[in-house]
């Protein structure tokens, strides 16, 4: 059971942190909140690399808070790489797997596996920041942890060396079973890595559970920027221009509903839906809560929209989703 | 070329600031690493670290013969159970040598500890490197370009040590008679002027040595971190 059960509370100056968290990380684990929300500070902590105030730290039923970081068993990826600088590629993952207890791959296998083969032999400086990137997650699971911190790990990425940095998260977390807390600021990466959400403001947990769910609380839609509301559906579900992950991030701005069944249209993903809920929003915008079969949505439309199509809690309409908006 | 006396002192003065340097390093890395982190009671460290910088070199020396002598503390036990006598020796020469360039080390080896990447040994740390690994793997060779330079420094220092060496170990040729030792004898003797020039040329040519080596090293390492 990789169940990660914290609480803890420390001061930084004016910055106060003070979390309860139970994710079972059987499933990725996204912390989620704007830029100075507390992220990775809270992975610091957790990893004992953050005094703390007070804490109590259980993961998979072993008490963490008074090991030292190097015992912990808890893997870290860093927002920069911090690749050694005296050492090559090669000896920054030797470094890894020479004190891993159990081997997971050998570093060959590594690097095979993150398409770092023809690094090897090269001084880290020479690299560029993809390339940092690969050899910085393959030398953090070459030691082997129990759990892994990855704190924006994709920030220096962009297009579509992030997506496929977030498949091979996937797969790695799949692949060894790996249990995994992933910082993010941006609400499409959550989506598509799925699983657990731990939501934060201000040095809290402001909302926590399944992430399809708990990104529809009022609590999680607030951190949001206006255009960023919406809701999460899984892969399985959509129809997307991308290749497969977990789910993705149906953006409000992004949702058409029709009041009949629409006929030859281009966009990929057309369901009955019923409306739940109807909410005005500062302007002239109305988010309206659907249900439909691949899950709840969020859709905005004009007031002027909404007396046209007689749209209501209960009234049975239409929604459609385009293929490449995802 | 030098004369089979000159070759002498020469070869003195190499030796003691060889094992004043040698006998300093480990203890002055450690100092540095200690001065380089947040603890309480550093300053007062640090003080006591710096004092040979501030006291005359003579009263060093003096200290070093009331306790190092064969009547002080720790020199009688030194005489008694070990048969080493500090006073008046080379090995004497190069234990004033190595307080006095102490300092020095110290400054140069902290200097490049405090410019280390904290958070490398933060990474090395969640590596699963204990304290003295994250030491031994990441701090010391990130630091490695200091600590040559440390060295360097302090044996260029020691070559031209002084006060604390005379007062100590005396001037004895051949075995505790270092370069400035030997031109302030050459100047004390009639028509020594020459001899005195001679050594100074000597004395020129080490430092214009050692200060070069040492730029060298900066550069290298400046090079070799920028990643």
């Amino acid at each position: 059971m990789s169940l990660l059960d914290t609480e803890l509370a420390l001061k930084r100056g004016a910055f106060v942190l003070n979390v309860r968290m139970r994710a079972p990380l059987d499933r990725i684990g996204i912390v989620f909140g704007p830029s100075g929300a507390g992220k990775s500070l809270l992975l610091a902590a957790i990893a004992g690399l953050a005094r703390v105030d007070r804490a109590r730290i259980v993961f998979a039923e072993r008490a963490l808070d008074s090991v030292p970081t190097h015992q912990r068993g808890i893997g870290v990826m860093f927002q920069e790489a911090r690749l050694f600088p005296h050492f090559n590629v090669e000896q920054n993952l030797d470094y890894a797997a020479r004190r891993a207890p159990h081997a997971r791959m050998g570093v060959r296998e590594a690097a095979r596996r993150f398409d770092i083969e023809d690094l090897l032999a090269r001084p880290v400086r020479n690299l560029s920041g993809g390339e940092r990137n690969r050899v910085a997650l393959a030398r953090a699971l070459l030691s082997a942890p129990d759990l892994l911190l990855l704190d924006e790990p994709f920030a220096a990425l962009d297009g579509i060396r992030r997506q496929g940095f977030l498949s091979v998260l996937r797969e790695i977390h799949e692949h060894f079973s790996l249990p995994m807390l992933v910082v993010t600021h941006q609400i499409d990466d959550a989506a598509s890595l799925g699983g657990w959400m731990l939501a934060m403001a201000n040095g809290c947990i402001v909302a926590q559970g399944d992430l399809a769910q708990t990104v529809l609380t009022p609590a999680f839609q607030a951190l949001l920027d206006p255009r960023d509301i919406g809701a999460a559906l899984p892969a399985a579900a959509l129809r997307t221009a991308r290749s497969a992950h977990a789910g993705a991030w149906v953006r409000a701005d992004h949702v058409l509903l029709a009041a009949a069944q629409p006929q030859g249209l281009s966009a990929r993903n057309i369901w009955p839906a019923e409306i739940t809920n109807l909410a005005r929003e500062r302007g002239d915008g109305v988010l309206v809560s659907v249900s439909t079969q691949a899950g709840p949505l969020l859709a905005r439309v004009t007031q002027a929209a909404v007396d046209e199509l007689a749209l209501a809690p209960g009234r049975s309409v239409w929604a459609i989703v385009k293929a490449h908006s995802l | 070329m030098p004369s089979e006396g000159e070759l002498q002192i020469l070869a003195v003065s190499l030796r003691v600031a060889g094992w004043a340097v040698a006998w300093s390093l480990p203890p002055a890395i450690a100092v540095a690493y200690a001065l380089s982190r947040a603890w309480p009671g550093k300053s007062l460290l640090d003080t006591l670290v710096h004092l040979p910088l501030a006291l005359p070199p003579v009263l060093v020396g003096f200290l070093l013969l009331l306790t190092f002598g064969r009547r002080g503390p720790i020199g009688a036990w030194l005489d008694q159970s070990l048969h080493v006598h500090l006073a008046f020796t080379t090995a004497g020469a190069a234990l004033a040598t190595a307080v006095m360039a102490f300092p020095l080390m110290v400054r140069a080896i902290r200097l490049s500890f405090e410019a280390a990447d904290q958070r490398l040994l933060e990474a090395a740390a969640v590596l699963r490197a204990g304290p003295w690994d994250r030491f031994l793997t990441v701090a010391l060779p990130l630091a490695a370009p200091g600590v040559l330079a440390g060295a360097v420094t302090a044996f260029a220092a020691g070559l031209g040590e002084f006060g604390a060496v005379i007062t100590f170990a005396s001037n004895v040729p051949g075995e505790t008679q270092t370069l400035p030792l030997a031109i302030y004898a050459a100047l004390q003797a009639p028509q020594g002027e020459v001899e005195a020039l001679r050594l100074a040329g000597f004395s020129f040519a080490f430092a214009i040595a050692g200060l070069a080596a040492a730029e060298a090293l900066q550069r290298w390492s400046r090079r070799r971190l920028d990643a």
